[in-house]
Parts: structure tokens; C-alpha cells; sequence
């Protein structure tokens, strides 16, 4: 392959689900950066909107579309919009989850808490790759993309329901990367440690972040550049022989919330 | 950021001195390349002489950047450390180490002996140890450090067929990670676990039949064995900036794997 091909994106259209914040709004920019167009899903039309209008002012082209990854209407219009308004589909970044802080009360989750986890973190990844692969076959290159963590190989205190949906995500991700293989559509994870974000930023008190740095060699919290990084490299073409696959993106050490 | 400024900076390898053992072979010499165009200075050792210069003197006409051809025996401890000599003498640095040197013959389980297993652990995991001891005082000193480990899926699967070659593998994944642990901040240290790359006669000698291999492509996910390249971009990844953060993982490059069911076919 041509070296300045490793990494080019130019022609293929990609779909980010909670890309106006955080881990999804660091991969919509990436992968515009290497040429890609990005649809920009999230529950927030403003904040996608914000980092569509981003990645136009840097000379790319982008959507913003408001979708909550619980509702199937809207995952079907996340899809066909994407493809009528950018010309196709080829890669697809199931990013958002949800309970990711844990602290759940084993004796009193509800059951409604503990299948909306997995109806966002597992479910939504599933079905939006239903409805993508088709395009991505078609269009004759494919790869999907599901963000998981580190709770999904960890044992941790009180956080059942996501680490369940996580470690859930990471196999099904392997089976649909056989299930898709042939039709030349590539599935693998990225698994963030402890990343600065909003969604971290909620839980994080300095003692936290003192204990999870002395379990950690490089001795940071995670970038969410550190995370798109990852993202980028298997949605390019420089990763076309690697599918089923889960990176871990950690720093080396296990940062754990209790 | 101006577009693609970014992803330049992420994947340049602008002034990193890089080593990498049985760099004549196949995937060495992908890697090598792959490294030079992206600016690196890359010293490739091998055992064979000839094959180390001219595939040294190939790869710095293509890139054009300087591509140094050592010969160096990777059992050899003394070698070795010859080799870190001549390195920092010419470069004044180290700033990335591949640990690529590796081989192994099917040998039946019980076919083995002393002398064979412990000069398998010589080749494939005690090269690694001894070069990577010797080359961390200067690792240490460089900015964004890194170990990769040419590894392969029969060190972390069941391979009785190669019982030499995957136990001594398996010693070397579970020295990478932990090297890991106790290397950073400074240096990263990460594993690639290899399916099965056309490397053309290395293969066939250690036992491989052509309709094997056939057989190998039609089972594979994404129907087709490995070319040294995607080894080498795989590698060149865990390298660069862009997995600043990333280090203590195997990343399994083997084209999806194959389809195998562990239940015994009803029909
Ligand atoms: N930040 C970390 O430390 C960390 C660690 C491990 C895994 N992760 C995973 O990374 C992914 C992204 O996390 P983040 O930290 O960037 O989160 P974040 O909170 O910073 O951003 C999440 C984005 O998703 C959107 N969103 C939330 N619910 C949604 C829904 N139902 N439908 C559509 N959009 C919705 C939010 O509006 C927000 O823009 C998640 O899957 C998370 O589990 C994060
Ligand atoms: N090709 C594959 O299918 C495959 C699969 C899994 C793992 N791997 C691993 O990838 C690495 C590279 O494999 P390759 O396919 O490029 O192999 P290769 O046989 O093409 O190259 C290996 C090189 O190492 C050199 N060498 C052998 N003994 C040496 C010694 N004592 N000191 C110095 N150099 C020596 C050889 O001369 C040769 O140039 C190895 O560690 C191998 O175990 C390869």
C-alpha cells in the first residue's frame, strides 16, 4: 500500500453515535482529519452540531443528526441519512455507553436500569451495525468500530450492569467480526482506561486519581486523543488485515473507581 | 489544525533511531521500509550477511533515508551488546527496539528433547530479554520510547504441533508485559500476535506443504494469509504517537482468525 494511503479516509463516510462529546467527538474529528465524511449523531443536536460545524471549518464535510441510540426510529434515520446526504456508508463508531460510574447497589439495581444499560451499550451497537453493513458491503469497504472498556475484563465493585454490557459488546463484536468478514467489513474495539471526560470528570475526586495513577506505568490519565488514535487506526485501510480484535487503551495499569 | 498536519505528526518517525532484529526477513525488512519512508533512521540485524546488506542497501534507495545492515547473531549475548555499541556510536541514540528475531519447526509433542526446547528459549525469548536489557539506558532517555514483540497466535493458543516455538513465544508474551508494568512512564513495551504471513520459503521450511497453505487462505475470516506489511503497519502503530498511551497489550493481527467451532461436526 502507497504510505499516504495508510491512513486515507477521502471518499468514505463515517457515523459516530455520541460524537458531540468527550471519546465520539475526538473520533469524529480524527477520522475527518484523514478525509472522511462524518455524520455526527448525538442525544444533543446542539453539541453535535457544534462539532460538525468544526470539522466543515476545517475544510471537511459533515451532518449533525439528533439521535437517541434507545430508539430504533432513530437509528434508522441516523442511517439513512448519513447515506443519502454523504453518498454511503463505511465506517461506523458505536461510541456512546452509558454506566460507566458504577456504584450500583447489587441488592436494589432495578431491572429497568440494568436492561437500559444493556440496551444502549449493546443492543443500540448491534442494530446500528445491522443497518449499516449492508452499505458497507456495497460500497465495498467496511469496518465498525465499538468503544468498550476496561470494565468489560475487569472484575469491579458494584458496576455489574456495565462491565456485563461491556464484556457483552466485546464478544459480539468478535462473532460479528466472522459473521461480516467475508463481506469484507472489519469489527474490532477500542477499550479506554480512565479517559478525561465529562463523563469521567462526574466521578473523579483527586484521591481517585492519585490511586489510579499509582496503578498505572504511564503515569496519565488517558487523552481523548489517546482514544480517537486507536479509532483512527482501525477504521483505516493501515488495519485491513485486522478484525475481531480489542485494543486496549489504558496506559499499561488498571484505574479503578472504588 | 490545518487537515492531515495532524496525522502527519502522529505517524512521523522524524529523527527515531530504531532497531529491529532478523530484520532481513519478511516482516523486518516490511517494517523497515514502512519505518524509513516515515522518516526514521532504522538499523536492521540479522544472522545472514549477505541478505542483512543487501536488504539494508535496498530499503535506504527506496526511502532515502539512512538504513543500516548489521550482522549480528541474536543468541549471542556478546553480539549483542556489540550491536548497542555500534548503534549509539553511528546514532548517539535508541529510540525504539522490535524484538522481531523468531523461528520455529512443527516438532510433535513428544518428539522434542533438552537441547531442542532450551535452544528455541535461546532464539525467541532470550534475545529478546538480553537486547532489550541492554538497549533500555538509552530508550529511557528518548521521548515516546518503545518495545514491540514479533509474537505469534501459537504462543497464546494450544500448539502442540510446535511445542518449541510456542512455549518459548509464550515466555516472551508474558516477558513483554511485564516489562510493561515496570517501564513506563518511560518506555512502552506491546506484543503483536501473528497469524499466519506469506513469508515465502521460511515457511515452507518449517513444514508447511503448499495445499497446507491453501488450506490456511480458505479458512481465514478475511480469506487470505498476512502480507509482511500488514504486520509491519501494525507495529508501526504501537510505535508512533498515536498509542502514546498504550502500552502492556497483544494486539492479534490474523486477518479475523479462522472459522473453527470447538463441537465436533454433526453432519
Ligand atoms: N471516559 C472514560 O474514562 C471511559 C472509560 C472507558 C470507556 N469509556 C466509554 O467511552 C464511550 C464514550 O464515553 P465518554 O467518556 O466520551 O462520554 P461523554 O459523556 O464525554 O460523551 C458521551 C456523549 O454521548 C452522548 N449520549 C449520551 N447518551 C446518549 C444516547 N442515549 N444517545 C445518543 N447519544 C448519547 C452524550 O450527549 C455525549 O455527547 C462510552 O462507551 C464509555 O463507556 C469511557
Ligand atoms: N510469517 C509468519 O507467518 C509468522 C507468524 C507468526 C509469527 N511470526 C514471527 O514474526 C517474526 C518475523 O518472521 P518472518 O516471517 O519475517 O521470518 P523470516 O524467516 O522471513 O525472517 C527471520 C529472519 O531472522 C533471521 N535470523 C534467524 N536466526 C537468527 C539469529 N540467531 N540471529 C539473528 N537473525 C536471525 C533470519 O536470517 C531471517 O532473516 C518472527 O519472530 C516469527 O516468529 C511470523
Amino acid at each position: 500500500m502507497e504510505i499516504t494511503n495508510l491512513f486515507n479516509l477521502k471518499n468514505r463516510v463515517a457515523v459516530i453515535t455520541g460524537g458531540g462529546n468527550g471519546i465520539g467527538k475526538a473520533s469524529a474529528l480524527i477520522l475527518a482529519q484523514a478525509g472522511a465524511s462524518v455524520a455526527v449523531s448525538d442525544l444533543k443536536l446542539p453539541d453535535a452540531e457544534s462539532v460538525a460545524e468544526e470539522i466543515r471549518q476545517m475544510g471537511g464535510k459533515a451532518i449533525a443528526v439528533e439521535c437517541n441510540v434507545g430508539k430504533d426510529e432513530d437509528l434508522v434515520n441516523l442511517v439513512e441519512r448519513a447515506n443519502a446526504e454523504l453518498g454511503g456508508i463505511h465506517i461506523l463508531v458505536n461510541n456512546v455507553g452509558v454506566g460507566g460510574g458504577g456504584r450500583e447497589n447489587p441488592f436494589k439495581i432495578g431491572v429497568d436500569k440494568f436492561v437500559w444499560v444493556f440496551e444502549l451499550n449493546v443492543f443500540s451497537a448491534w442494530r446500528l451495525s445491522q443497518l449499516c453493513a449492508p452499505y458497507m458491503r456495497d460500497g465495498g469497504y467496511g469496518s465498525i468500530i465499538n468503544i468498550t472498556s476496561m470494565g468489560s475484563i475487569n472484575k469491579s465493585p458494584n458496576m455489574s450492569a456495565y462491565a456485563g454490557s461491556k464484556a457483552a459488546l466485546n464478544h459480539m463484536s468478535a462473532n460479528l467480526a466472522y459473521d461480516y468478514g467475508q463481506y469484507g467489513i472489519r469489527v474490532n474495539c477500542v477499550g479506554p482506561g480512565a479517559t478525561k471526560t465529562a463523563a469521567l470528570a462526574s466521578v473523579l475526586t483527586p484521591e481517585i486519581e492519585a490511586k489510579m495513577l499509582a496503578g498505572t506505568p504511564i503515569k496519565r490519565l488517558g487523552e481523548v486523543e489517546d482514544i480517537s488514535g486507536a479509532v483512527l487506526y482501525f477504521a483505516a485501510p493501515v488495519s485491513e488485515w485486522v478484525s475481531g480484535q480489542v485494543l486496549f487503551v489504558n496506559g499499561g495499569g488498571v484505574q479503578t473507581l472504588d | 489544525m490545518k487537515k492531515t498536519e495532524l496525522l502527519n505528526d502522529l505517524f512521523s518517525f522524524d529523527g527515531r533511531v530504531i532497531i529491529i532484529t532478523g530484520g532481513a526477513g519478511a516482516i523486518g525488512s516490511a517494517l523497515a521500509e514502512l519505518l524509513g519512508n516515515l522518516g526514521a533512521s532504522v538499523v536492521i540485524t540479522d544472522i545472514n550477511e549477505e541478505r542483512v546488506k543487501k536488504v539494508a542497501a535496498e530499503i535506504q534507495e527506496k526511502t532515502g533515508n539512512e538504513m543500516l545492515g548489521l550482522v549480528a547473531d541474536s543468541t549471542d549475548e556478546n553480539q549483542l551488546r556489540e550491536l548497542v555499541d555500534k548503534v549509539v556510536a553511528r546514532f548517539g541514540k535508541i529510540s525504539g527496539l522490535v524484538n522481531n528475531v523468531g523461528w520455529g519447526a512443527a516438532t510433535p509433542i513428544w518428539g522434542s528433547d533438552t537441547d531442542k526446547m532450551v535452544k528455541s528459549y535461546k532464539l525467541n525469548t532470550l534475545s529478546a530479554y538480553n537486547l532489550t536489557k541492554f538497549c533500555m539506558p538509552y530508550l529511557e532517555k528518548e521521548e515516546n520510547a518503545s518495545v514491540v514483540f514479533s509474537n505469534s497466535r501459537v504462543g497464546n493458543t494450544p500448539s502442540p504441533e510446535f511445542i518449541e516455538y510456542s512455549t518459548a513465544k509464550a515466555a516472551l508474551l508474558n516477558m513483554a508485559r511485564s516489562m510493561a508494568v515496570v517501564g513506563g512512564p518511560k518506555v512502552r513495551f506491546n506484543t503483536v500476535l501473528i497469524g499466519s504471513v506469506d513469508n515465502g520459503e521460511s515457511t515452507l521450511d518449517a513444514g508447511f506443504t503448499v495445499e497446507m497453505l491453501q488450506k490456511i487462505n480458505d479458512s481465514i475470516v478475511m480469506k487470505r494469509r498476512g502480507f509482511p506489511a500488514d504486520i509491519a503497519q501494525g507495529i508501526m502503530f504501537l510505535m508512533s504517537k498515536a498509542a502514546s498511551w498504550v502500552t502492556g497489550v497483544d494486539l492479534t493481527l490474523d486477518g479475523g482468525g479462522r472459522y473453527e467451532s470447538k463441537m465436533p461436526k454433526s453432519d
